[in-house]
């Protein structure tokens, strides 16, 4: 049976003043928290909030293999785990993992591994799991920028970061970081992420309609908005360190 | 197993003994770099452009020149460090790996008639053979490494959940580590409990030449084993001191990477000691 | 951190000689909760949630709603039905798949300690009966393991239904229609059941054992109690209890229920939504 209230697409994503439906400009992004260190029992772990999106990263390794037969003789594996709870979606999600889930899983793996040294670490299993407690589009960028920052609090040797962000295509205007309304609704959708040690795209899916004169608009408004939330990656990562030296020399014990 | 052991302390039961926290400050060179002229309060994060002056630097520990030679990159969090012209990155976070020579906490986790089985907070489980387990001074002929003769007194029995100070005989990348308990402050702890903290942490617990380790001790009426694992040992007089110097301990953990620890330590637990009517 | 299933002979010394004096190592008497915190409301996209740490150990739950038709044995009451995930984010202890002994005890204890003490008024969830009633879920998602599941799993249930927010519907026309407002906790929750654990070791028992407790345990007695109750007990473990012990414990229980009701408060966390 229908919910009582459902899930209908606005009309128009786009508002009389001219500014999207949550009052954005078009290459605005949405407001967004991040921090590391959230989970006790984790090797690494961190924390973001990306509008309404709330997703836990946790890294446990150089850890033993299970089960046993996929462990590598001459390297290390990455494994990431992508996953969403039930109450994160409008409509109550079944609680096994879906093909979706494993899709994202295998993208996000595609992007961190070549940021890690897996051949020193043969015969054993770097895991990543990804926890989404709340989705409102453009889970999978979320992820992967919390993952990273995941795998840098663990300690991990990583060439660098990286970075996802979601441009898109909605009532023919190009917008940056999509919400979840403008996901479904919208025209066109182009996550993508950065590794800065690079500067190359290491994830890259699309779908709608897209002429080819607005493809290097979207790769250009991607650039960008990559750029502002790589240095919200980076003060995550320093903050907590830099609080203390300033707690401690500020006087207090 | 009941606590009747703690009244069978034998002579040669290692945590007598005054030298103890010393133990693994001889050789290792890169012991409390935190505390260097060179190391930088720089927090520095992977992928973080160190120089891009590579005629003059090099990289060191924690770094990677680029493929076109063009910078030295940061893989890790951590302190920028330049020593003579290595630029290093002084890890704040990272995981045990295991090198011939170190001193580890292991717990026994599983056993055989030909070797036990070791957590040391490393990717594999360590080994432990019997012949490596033997008493100091009392090497028997005719031990070829076979099961363990229970009626040869040579060879300490160890059981599963166990705690040994050991030592790493050999490491590499393809096979499990191989430990010993022969040798000074070697063998089985019978009390005491043990704290795990990050590794890269445990040379600002032990300080320039002791310093920190040495104030813990005294301060807190404790004694205390630092090993290279990130697994520390302890015992205080009573409930309370150790729960002090636990809460120390924690705190050197998180204030690692900043300027006159040793000092704040120090007030710290003076005042700690006063608040909680401690002596 | 690393929690291994074998614990040290001298950690398990430890504890138990501290105990033999009262003594627990985080300084807590043995009848003394570990200190808790809880966050409501904190998920969008559920239609109820808490966030509640116990210590370290942290259960973040959400309630969803769906309609359906009712059991045939009950056609004019609502359903609501409690799940758990130990997530393998929450401790090295912990394997992806299916839930597993641990994960299932959690979901059912806290279940029978609501279904039990006649909290959710499901009479209330019916929208026409026989055909369309309110189909509640609470999902408890753990995401730091440091011990006793079950009794903050017991307080993030029950606040997740106190922060709900269920659009109201009604049937017109053979269609369900939004009324425009909202069932609310009040509407939805009577009583306020807690569920406590003790753990026992030897002959000592403790309220709410903390990881290293747990992990020695010879066994668990969960009490679920309203404030004058007994609703539901779980005992699990090998160790045995005396009769004097369950008693004991029993009007323990109501004791430290009536106080930890009060302390937490749990009408703060209704929400209002237009």
């Amino acid at each position: 049976m229908p919910l009582v209230i459902k899930d209908e697409y606005p009309e128009k994503l786009f508002r009389e003043d001219g500014k999207r439906l949550d009052g954005r400009e078009k290459t605005e992004l949405r407001p967004i928290k991040m921090e590391v260190g959230v989970i006790e029992n984790a090797d690494g772990s961190a924390y973001l909030e990306w509008g309404n999106n709330k997703i836990y990263a946790a890294v446990y390794g150089p850890r033993e293999v299970h089960p046993h037969h996929l462990a590598k003789p001459d390297s290390g594996i990455l494994r990431v785990f992508y996953r969403m709870t039930t109450y994160s979606v409008f409509e109550r999600k079944r609680p096994a993992p879906g093909r979706r889930e494993k899709e994202i899983s295998m993208v996000i793996t595609d992007c961190l591994k070549p940021l890690l040294f897996l051949e020193l670490y043969p015969g054993t299993a770097f895991e990543v799991f990804i926890e989404v407690m709340d989705a409102d589009g453009g889970t999978r960028c979320a992820s992967t920028t919390v993952a990273a920052l995941a795998l840098a609090d663990a300690g991990i040797p990583m060439k660098s970061l990286v970075t996802a962000v979601a441009v898109g295509k909605i009532d023919d205007q190009l917008v940056v970081d999509l919400s979840g309304i403008e996901d479904k609704a919208g025209q066109a959708d182009l996550p993508c992420a950065i590794t800065w040690f690079n500067e190359e795209l290491s994830l890259l899916q699309f779908d709608g309609d897209m002429n080819i004169e607005q493809m290097d608009e979207f790769l250009k408004l991607a650039k960008s908005a990559l750029s502002e939330i790589y240095e919200l990656q980076l003060q995550a990562l320093k903050k907590k360190y830099i609080a203390i030296q300033e707690e401690v020399s500020g006087g207090n014990t | 197993m009941s606590f009747k052991d703690e009244e069978q302390v034998s002579k040669d039961d290692n945590h007598e003994d005054e030298e103890e926290e010393a133990v693994i400050s001889e050789e290792d060179s890169d012991l409390d770099e935190f505390e260097d002229e060179e190391t930088t309060r720089n927090l520095v994060v992977p992928g973080e452009i160190l120089t891009t002056d590579t005629k003059t630097y090099l990289p060191g520990r924690g770094t990677l020149l680029t493929p076109d030679r063009s910078k030295i990159i940061s893989l890790n969090i951590g302190l920028k460090q330049t020593k003579k012209n290595y630029i290093n990155v002084i890890p704040l976070r990272g995981f045990y790996t295991p090198r011939p020579g170190d001193k580890v906490i292991a717990l026994v986790t599983d056993k055989n008639p030909v070797k036990y089985r070791c957590d040391i907070n490393a990717k594999d489980d360590a080994v432990l053979k019997p012949k490596n387990t033997m008493k100091r001074g009392r090497i028997s002929r005719g031990m070829r490494g076979g099961p363990p003769d229970r009626n040869n007194s040579n060879a300490e029995m160890y059981d599963v959940g166990d705690i040994l100070i050991a030592k790493v005989l050999s490491a590499d990348r393809l096979n499990s580590p191989e430990l010993t308990t022969v040798g000074k402050y070697l063998g089985k702890k019978n009390n005491g409990i043990v704290i795990s903290i990050d590794p890269p942490k445990i040379p600002r617990v032990i300080g320039r030449d002791g310093s920190m380790i040495k104030n813990l001790k005294n301060l807190t009426k404790s004694t205390i084993f630092v090993t290279q694992n990130g697994r520390i040992w302890l015992k205080g007089e009573d409930i309370a001191h150790e729960r002090l110097l636990i809460d120390a301990i924690r705190k050197i953990e998180r204030e690692a990477h900043t300027v006159g620890l040793t000092d704040r330590m120090i007030e710290f637990i003076e005042n700690e000691k006063k608040k909680r009517g401690l002596k | 951190m690393n929690i291994k299933r074998v614990i040290s002979a001298i950690e398990k010394n430890y504890i138990i000689q501290n105990l033999r004096r009262e003594e627990r190592f985080d300084d807590r008497g043995l009848w003394e909760y570990r200190k808790i915190s809880i966050k409501h409301d904190i998920i969008a996209s559920a239609e109820g949630s808490a966030d509640v740490s116990l210590g370290k150990t942290r259960i973040v739950t959400g309630l969803k709603y769906d309609v359906g038709e009712p059991f045939p044995d009950m056609p004019d009451e609502g359903v609501c039905t409690v799940m758990a995930e130990l997530l393998p984010i929450a401790s090295p202890l912990f394997e992806r798949g299916p839930p597993d002994e641990q994960s299932i005890e959690l979901a059912r204890v806290v279940d029978r300690g609501i279904r039990h003490a006649d909290c959710v008024q499901t009479k209330k969830l019916c929208i026409e009966a026989k055909k369309a009633v309110y189909i509640l879920f609470v999902d408890m998602y753990v995401l730091n393991y440091a011990g006793n599941l079950i009794d903050a799993g017991g307080i993030s249930a029950l606040t997740a239904l106190i922060s709900s927010h269920i659009p109201e519907g009604k049937m017109e026309d053979g269609k369900l229609v939004w009324t425009g407002k909202y069932l609310d906790g009040e509407f939805i929750v009577k009583e306020l059941p807690l569920v406590l654990t003790y753990g026992k070791i030897d002959d000592m028992i403790f309220l709410d054992p903390s990881l290293p407790e747990e992990l020695i345990s010879d066994g668990k007695l969960s009490i679920s109690v309203t404030e004058d109750k007994i609703t539901s007990m779980q005992k699990s473990g090998e160790a045995t209890f005396s009769f004097d012990e369950i008693s004991m414990l029993a009007k323990k229980s109501i004791e430290i229920g009536k106080k930890l009701r009060k302390d937490l408060n749990f009408w703060q966390y209704k929400v209002n939504y237009e």
